[in-house]
């Protein structure tokens, strides 16, 4: 499995007033590595819309290991896992980056949705190929 | 091919026996549902024939859909090719069971 890696600090306006990173900061550090990874695959949600599709979040989940405080610099590691729908379904795991610590791990799922908001049982054409793409890379150890 | 129906009632025979008993069908259906969507407090008795499964009745939505479509497909080896046939195919159960009867194809299939 490969991981794509991306950077981020922790600002003092993402904390608590216990000083810990707040949990809802913790999506939106999913969704900056989601976007890194999207983007080398020509797969980011304007493109997904010059495809003809959207790709709404269904399923999110974030189990936190540890807490990030201000000023730690954080790895957002992020990968795809091949679904048995058609979805995508991505995994990230959070890590402290001067020692590795796992501060949290999640998983969120997206399906496919048609211009016409008809959802898509079975992913073809373009939007195949680079989702192919993805895979392939995310698969190889 | 080996259901993963923990109720043998519906299993041990050929999948053409049961697709083309409409009776077993139905029952071997609601059994699906209830094992793919993981309805806990849901029993194939309580499952209507000819009630909707979305909206009312179970209150399925378009994601359960997704992982019906899934599953069915794996199992009676066909497709449902997008939502629209999908919303046709899962009116009900009788609906469901119809449509399976109909693009079943015995060659290609595997036992259960």
């Amino acid at each position: 499995m490969r991981w794509t890696e991306t950077e981020e600090t922790v600002r003092f306006n993402e904390v608590d007033e216990w000083g810990m990173a707040w949990h809802g900061h913790y999506m939106a550090w999913f969704e900056a590595g989601r976007m890194d990874l999207l983007r080398r695959f020509d797969l980011m949600p304007f493109q997904m819309v010059e495809l003809g599709y959207i790709a709404p979040v269904i399923r999110l989940q974030c189990d936190y290991k540890h807490p990030a405080r201000c000023g730690d610099r954080i790895l957002i590691q992020t990968t795809v896992i091949k679904p048995e729908i058609a979805a995508l379904i991505f995994q990230f795991r959070i890590l402290l980056k001067t020692n590795q610590t796992l501060l949290a791990r999640g998983e969120s799922t997206q399906v496919l949705l048609t211009r016409e908001n008809k959802m898509v049982y079975r992913i073809s054409g373009e939007l195949e190929r680079r989702i192919n793409h993805l895979l392939k890379y995310c698969q190889q150890a | 091919m080996d259901c993963g129906n923990p109720d043998q009632r519906h299993c041990g025979g050929k999948l053409d026996d049961i697709v083309y008993n409409t009776d077993r069908l139905c029952d071997y259906l609601k059994q699906l549902i209830i094992e793919t969507l993981k309805l806990e407090d849901i029993t194939v008795e309580q499952i209507d024939n000819d009630k909707p499964l979305f909206r009312e009745g179970l209150q399925l939505d378009s994601i359960d859909a997704l992982e019906l479509v899934v599953a069915i497909e794996k199992i009676f080896n066909i497709i449902i090719e997008d939502e629209d046939i999908g919303r046709k195919a899962f009116a009900s159960i009788n609906a469901l069971a119809a449509f399976i009867q109909d693009e079943f194809q015995p060659a290609s299939a595997a036992q259960l």
